[in-house]
């Protein structure tokens, strides 16, 4: 059987919890054979292949992940701060390279401080740039710019994404009630 | 009537722009000047102008307070690029003026109406020119308000944003689009599309040369406003209702997190892979190196007393080796003459009294010469097999060497 170019590499990448991002060799051979790495995953690991116009990646409902969480909260704070700045977070996010310095200023002068110090991945400096390199960066949901810089990726749409339905379902929610009482 | 020459009131313009700008500021957010305001501003510029600005009908009163003449406040607006936006109901008025005038061009039949037709072409005219500037002047605003909303310099917050958002979409942007879009039946875009039309056919049919002229005219407008048109409501589709539905989204987003922050811990996050680790080395590794050094971690001291036998202590005769060196010079290489000295002594080269023997080399009066890229030679001593570097001393006091050639 002959399996797709990179195939290697395009299976190590996503087994790693990376993101694999349109405009990457490996996306484009992982696009024109979707369907059989969708099966190839499922069969062989029961993960779910995710795959969008910007990105790839792989799921998997039995596993704990708590990275992703604090990651969610990692943004969660970053894009209220930002608004409470008086930026376009989804502009930044698309367009801005941030600064580590700036994102601690950020998150020491957050009003969720209770919040960020009982988390172990965000309580301090070097906590965030430990979540920041090993974490956001490692699994391409950000690119590092410079050693003390970034950029996020399209793949933080996944995050923002989760922002925009969890707003929607509370919104259906309350408009439930409001038609029920 | 103004009885001013028209150039005095030009210069007298000119001449206190800068306060005739604050008081069409004060107009623009009030929509009157109050006579405190109007004495505030004189003052505030050092200039007590108000007789002149009445006469020259910039000013005119108000009851108790002031507005300006609105051929002025036009001007200002103009020269500002400062436009109010208008509603676009205001807007929607030109449908009629221009729908009845259509008609009547359309009912005007013989020469006896031929100087009737003449003056509504050029009211048509007019009435289009008018339309077209003021939907420039909307767009021209909604997009600053736009901006300005989504560069959130005045940081408001954003819920505020949303409802401005909102706003300005529902109000201004929508029935605007409404106004502009070919497509709707009773817009303007479409009442104009269909005198184009008709024009077009009267500017090549009509049988009165000065007419047809007229018509000609009237069509190249058309053409022109048709133009115009479609680049006002592409910008009001392609950049304004995006930029403001992308404000609404983010401020959906916020929300989102807003609510995801009040209790993290009790949402579903995003699904993603947790990462396999693979090493290159057995998984129990790490036990196994902490077992193989516990056993190290609780064993009691020991100590061994070995009886050492009494031995004669050495000690360096400075001036006796530095002399016996001076005697032998030159020497072709000094470690080994350091060895050498040692081995005709006492038989072996031990590795303290070699040490002790090299000291030598730190004397001030001996000129060392080292010759670069020598290979090093080796002298074993009872401990070691030492490298050293081939280290000449031809004379005492003067190197063979000049300095700078080292």
């Amino acid at each position: 059987m002959e399996y797709p170019k990179y195939h290697t590499q395009i299976v190590e990448a996503l087994m790693g919890g990376k993101f694999i991002l349109a405009g990457d060799k490996y996306f484009d051979e992982l696009k024109a054979n979707e369907s059989f790495y969708a099966s190839f995953f499922k069969v062989s690991f029961r993960y779910e292949l995710k795959y969008s116009q910007e990105y790839a990646y792989l799921v998997s409902t039995d596993t704990t992940e708590n990275l992703s969480r604090d990651i969610s909260i990692f943004f969660a704070i970053l894009c209220y701060e930002l608004d409470r700045d008086g930026k376009n977070f989804m502009d930044e996010l698309q367009y801005a390279e941030f600064e580590m310095d700036k994102i601690d200023e950020y998150f020491e002068n957050s009003t969720y401080k209770e919040l960020i110090k009982a988390n172990n991945q965000l309580k301090d400096s070097e906590s965030r740039r430990k979540l920041i390199r090993n974490g956001i960066i490692k699994r391409n949901i950000a690119t590092k710019t410079g050693e003390e810089r970034f950029v996020f990726t399209p793949a933080s749409k996944v995050f923002i994404n989760f922002a925009l339905d969890l707003a929607r379902q509370r919104s259906a929610e309350t408009e439930a009630e409001g038609a029920r009482s | 009537m103004n009885y001013a020459e028209p150039k005095t009131v030009l210069y007298f313009l000119w001449n206190y722009h800068d306060l005739l700008f604050d008081l069409f500021a004060l107009q623009r957010d009030k929509g009157y000047i109050s006579r405190e305001l109007m004495q505030l501003t004189g003052k505030k510029h050092g200039h007590d102008i108000l007789p002149q600005l009445l006469e020259y009908r910039v000013l005119r009163e108000l009851n108790e307070d002031y507005e300006i003449h609105s051929v002025f406040y036009s001007l200002m607006e103009f020269l500002l690029n400062e436009f109010k936006p208008l509603l676009p109901e205001t807007i929607q008025k030109y449908h009629y003026s221009i729908s009845a005038l259509f008609r009547k061009i359309r009912e005007s039949q013989g020469q006896d109406e031929k100087a009737i037709l003449q003056n509504r072409i050029t009211d048509l005219s007019l009435q289009i020119k008018e339309f077209v500037e003021l939907v420039e002047k909307n767009t021209i605003k909604l997009l600053s308000e736009t901006r300005e909303l989504k560069s959130n310099v005045a940081k408001i917050d954003y819920r505020e944003k949303v409802h401005k958002a909102s706003f300005w979409i529902e109000y201004y942007i929508v029935p605007l689009n409404q106004i502009l879009n070919v497509n709707e039946y009773d817009s303007v875009a479409n009442k104009l599309y269909e005198i184009s039309e008709y024009v077009n056919q009267k500017r090549l049919l009509y049988t009165d040369d000065s007419i047809r002229g007229r018509f000609e005219k009237l069509y190249n407008q058309l053409v022109q406003v048709n133009d115009d048109l479609l680049k006002q409501s592409k910008i009001l589709t392609n950049e304004l209702l995006p930029l403001i539905e992308r404000i609404k989204t983010e401020s959906t987003i916020l929300t989102g997190w807003i609510e995801f922050l009040k209790n993290p811990y009790k949402v579903d996050t995003p699904e993603i892979l947790k990462a396999e680790r693979g090493y290159p080395y057995s998984s129990n590794i790490y036990l196994n190196t902490q077992e193989f050094f516990e056993q190290y971690l609780n064993a009691a001291p020991v100590f061994v007393d070995e009886p050492q036998a009494p031995a004669e202590k050495w000690i360096f005769d400075r001036d006796k080796y530095k002399s016996k060196l001076q005697q032998e010079l030159p020497v072709e290489d000094f470690f080994h003459w350091c060895a050498d000295s040692l081995s005709s002594e006492y038989q072996l080269v031990e590795t303290d009294k070699f040490f002790s023997l090299t000291g030598l080399l730190f004397e001030d009066d001996l000129h060392l010469d080292i010759e670069s890229g020598a290979k090093p030679g080796k002298v074993s001593t009872t401990d070691f097999t030492l490298k050293v570097p081939k280290i000449k001393i031809n004379t005492h006091g003067v190197s063979e060497i000049p300095y700078t050639d080292r």
